[in-house]
């Protein structure tokens, strides 16, 4: 029973290090979300492609997303608010995690972390969703013919990635 | 005796005036309009003096994003004058009352060009010396709370992560007081043991 208790363990390890891992993908992909300037593209034939996202629109150079006094900067700034609350709340969550993998009693859940992490998910994806209701509002006339860049795919990736990750943890409970 | 002093309070009078003092000019900070409607922007000053017949007070106007300025509206010599060339022709109409040191102007049916600053300079001569006071203007189609970058982004971040630290620390504090509930229950109890034992050992003796 020894050789059980072994590989017992080794089991353990290696679940804990895939949802480590597993979390800290989704919190890498929350941040390529959040920095990473291709949310919308636009390639108008013959000149340079232009990257928009929620804080800049570049080509050659960057220019601040017009902000204007109108009803659409209203949406923008929530995309902008939900989708750094879904990346604070993953990292949150992880260092919640890590004190309570050494805080709570043996048997008990993960519920704080998984409470946290799901909050995240539920952030990205009211983010995501604003985005894709409202986009054509963002842009200037010149700009509204273009499509989804690999940012926002990668947001809406992360946001079943930050989902399972929370009921992973609510499904974990700690042992030895 | 007294034609002496009366003398030298008149000369004294005479000379005093002689230095200028500052003129404050005051107006808003920033004025909210629809568009369509009409706005009174005010200007205002404080002086030592009594308002004299030469009082002056001049509006100027800047859009945003220029760096030239034009003259609208001039009051000087008892006489308004307004713009009769420009982009507010037939526009601004001088409604100050410059006896009572007001030099507000009325600017009616806005457009979102006439989003700029609007620049009051007013002088009480010989207090001439002060600086002009200047006020914002912004044109909205409805009336929202104007909306600077980044208020509603840090807003919602601010109240969520608020919210949660609430959260915790009210759980915390909940385990905390039943905790404290518990332990005073116990020593309730562990004090009536004590009384019971005491009697008993009255009762041996």
């Amino acid at each position: 029973s020894a050789l059980e208790s072994q590989t017992n363990r080794r089991v353990m390890l290696i679940i804990l290090a895939f949802i480590i891992l597993f979390h800290l993908a989704s919190a890498i992909l929350l941040f390529v979300a959040t920095i990473h300037n291709a949310w919308w593209v636009v390639s108008p034939p013959g000149r340079e492609v232009i990257y928009s996202d929620l804080w800049y629109t570049c080509n050659s150079t960057c220019y601040i997303v017009e902000n204007s006094h109108s009803t659409e900067a209203v949406y923008l700034q929530a995309v902008q608010a939900t989708i750094i609350l879904a990346t604070i709340l993953c990292c949150v969550s992880f260092f919640v995690f890590m004190l309570q993998l050494f805080s709570i009693q043996q048997g008990e859940r993960f519920i704080f972390t998984a409470a946290i992490q799901l909050l995240a998910s539920l952030c990205v994806m009211i983010s995501a969703s604003i985005y894709t209701a409202e986009s054509k509002n963002f842009h200037a006339d010149s700009l509204k013919d273009g499509s989804y860049g690999s940012s926002y795919i990668v947001a809406w990736v992360s946001f079943p990635m930050t989902l399972i990750s929370g009921f992973m943890y609510l499904v974990l409970r700690k042992r030895k | 005796m007294l034609r002496v002093l009366a003398l030298a309070s008149v000369v004294l009078l005479g000379i005093a005036p002689q230095a200028s003092q500052a003129i404050t000019v005051y107006t808003s900070w920033e004025r909210h309009a629809l568009v369509g409607s009409d706005v009174r922007l005010s200007c205002s000053f404080f002086s030592w003096r009594f308002v004299s017949e030469d009082v002056s007070f001049t509006w100027r106007y800047r859009p945003d994003g220029s760096r030239d300025s034009i003259s609208i509206a001039h009051y000087a010599g008892g006489e308004a004058y307004t713009d009769n060339k420009g982009a507010f022709k037939d526009r601004v109409e001088f409604v100050g009352n410059p006896k009572r040191r007001d030099g507000s102007i009325l600017i009616k049916n806005l457009d979102f060009s006439d989003n700029g600053t609007f620049t009051c300079d007013a002088k009480n001569p010989p207090d001439i010396v002060g600086r002009p006071s200047s006020v914002r203007l912004l044109v909205f189609e409805t009336f929202l709370v104007p909306i600077q970058a980044g208020v509603i982004t840090g807003a919602i971040i601010g109240v969520v992560l608020g919210l949660l630290v609430l959260i915790v620390v009210i759980y915390y504090l909940m385990r905390f007081l039943v905790a404290r509930r518990v332990f005073s229950l116990n020593v309730s109890k562990h004090g009536k043991k004590k009384k019971e034992g005491s009697q008993q050992r009255q009762i041996k003796v």
